[in-house]
């Protein structure tokens, strides 16, 4: 009896993470089918659409800027240090400085960001609603609730997370560049070189920010959705939000680097 | 009309219902009382397809139910509604809005369409000066009569009344007693109403389901109830804070 228990707690987690493995993949399935239809009967509800850009979108971009302005002006610097204390290599900082922007540093960290800040208000929003029974009066009322509720997101996001990237990158380039200027006196002509940014780069960036704008809303609406309880429960909710959010956005950076890779091999 | 045979409904392992028998005819008014946390609210929730049994039979109109597939239940759910503890409300619509929603999504009516609808029906409900305000904007019992005119705008059948009386002045309560006697009687609805509320309980009900243990105790007419031999029913009834009811938690 005393041996069962252990066991028996064990078999029950493990058919939980099966169950919430069989219930992300519901909700991914059904968010991207959503998505799909919208796009193909043009979206019904564009009103929310809308709200949901300007709160994942507007609402984000100070702390984007903010977050990404930094990052390239730690970076900036600490690679100057490095390059100048062996050989001079300052003239190639700016160009490799874009090449990694536009490439990883650009699109996963501002997701990075977004994860925390979309996908925590996501969680909290879903997951409120959850334990207060509207998920199930949505469900009376006729209404998918991944369709109502996650579909808008997901393609505000989507849109979104592009947009912010590009804009995060521009903001930390900038930095950037100021920081070559005024600390290492790197001639801005030098720094603001694109001659390393082949199109494959940008291509990979863009297809990476447009995977982590779909899947911070999948996570966090899959989080919101299984809220158990009261607000502790939409605590507990928002914590996973964040941190499946955060373990997606290095998945799928790994992932399609590695695809990226295979692709366009050493020449990336 | 509707019937439960056999259901059993555990949690994290912790069973909940166990072996429930219950059964509710067309145009009764059947309440379903018992401790918190006896499963008063599960075993309505089963009735549409919001929780699943773990084992066990539902039935509806001589139909089994309780394995169909998600889509299989929008069809119930125009036929069954039902009322939540809490009035939930849609936070993001007005008043009309939340009522109109399901006139858009099972009577695929149009928005305009469905909004007149919903104000008319929240007119009837006297509420036509508050269908542009939020749930926010509400009392208690404004929101509860605003939840209870959204679950009646496909005019179903039956409705599952989960506490509707809980947090309610004596008034307002006694309202909403009178709302779901006079479904039953005028328009012939089936009303399983969930509640605690001793008052409501005997002034509207036609028969009682007690839930114990998982299972129905004792189900009868009131006058049934309240002349049962069981001793367990007897403290129930009478509100008795000792006796030989075993309470989870105290």
């Amino acid at each position: 009896m005393i041996a069962r228990r252990p066991l028996t707690a064990i078999g029950r987690r493990a058919l939980d993470g099966v169950d919430a493995a069989l219930e992300l993949g519901r909700v991914a399935v059904g968010t991207i089918v959503g998505a799909l239809i919208s796009y193909w009967r043009g979206p019904r509800r564009r009103g929310e659409i809308a709200r949901q850009m300007y709160f994942i979108g507007n609402r984000s971009l100070l702390f984007v800027a903010v977050t990404l302005g930094f990052i390239g002006m730690v970076m900036v610097y600490q690679t100057c240090l490095l390059t100048t204390q062996v050989v001079d290599g300052r003239g190639q900082v700016g160009a490799q400085f874009a090449r990694l922007l536009v490439l990883d540093v650009g699109p996963s960290l501002t997701a990075m960001m977004l994860a925390t800040r979309v996908g925590a208000g996501i969680a909290a929003e879903i997951g409120s609603m959850k334990v207060t029974e509207q998920i199930d009066a949505l469900r009376m009322s006729g209404v998918t609730p991944v369709d109502y509720l996650v579909v808008p997101r997901f393609l505000a996001s989507v849109i979104m997370t592009v947009v912010l990237t590009m804009f995060g990158m521009a903001v930390a380039w900038g930095a950037g560049g100021l920081t070559g200027y005024y600390s290492f006196q790197i001639n801005p002509r030098t720094f603001f070189d694109l001659s390393m940014v082949a199109p494959a780069h940008v291509w990979l960036g863009m297809t990476k920010a447009a995977a982590y704008g779909a899947a911070i809303p999948i996570v966090a609406g899959f989080c919101g959705l299984r809220a158990k309880g009261s607000s502790e429960g939409v605590g507990a909710a928002t914590t996973a939000a964040v941190i499946g959010s955060s373990f997606a956005v290095l998945i799928i950076d790994f992932t399609i680097s590695a695809i990226g890779l295979i692709i366009w091999g050493a020449g990336l | 009309m509707i019937e439960l045979r056999g259901v059993h409904k555990a949690f994290a392992g912790r069973p909940v219902l166990v072996d429930l028998d219950l059964r509710c005819d067309r145009g009764e008014v059947l309440f379903i009382i018992g401790t918190s946390g006896v499963g008063k609210s599960v075993t309505i929730k089963h009735l549409v397809g919001l929780l699943r049994v773990d084992a066990g039979e539902i039935w509806l109109d001589g139909r089994r139910i309780d394995a169909l597939p998600e889509r299989a239940f929008h069809a119930i759910r125009r036929r069954v509604a039902m009322v939540f503890q809490g009035a939930t409300l849609f936070d993001s619509m007005t008043l009309a809005e939340n009522v109109a929603l399901p006139l858009r999504k099972h009577g695929r009516m149009r928005a305009a369409a469905a909004l007149a609808d919903a104000r008319r029906r929240l007119d009837e409900v006297g509420l036509a000066d508050f269908v542009d305000r939020y749930p926010a904007e509400l009392s208690d019992g404004m929101r509860k009569r605003g939840a209870i005119a959204r679950a009646l705008t496909l005019d179903p059948e039956v409705v599952l009344f989960d506490e509707p009386t809980t947090g309610l002045d004596p008034i307002n309560a006694r309202r909403v007693d009178r709302l779901i006697r006079e479904l039953a009687d005028r328009r012939g609805v089936t009303a399983i109403v969930v509640s605690h509320d001793l008052a409501s309980i005997f002034a509207i009900a036609d028969r009682i389901a007690f839930l114990y243990q998982g299972g129905v105790r004792a189900c009868g007419t009131p006058a049934e109830i309240r002349g049962s031999d069981d001793p367990v029913v007897q403290q129930f009834i009478q509100g008795r804070a000792s006796g030989p009811m075993e309470t989870p938690g105290f």
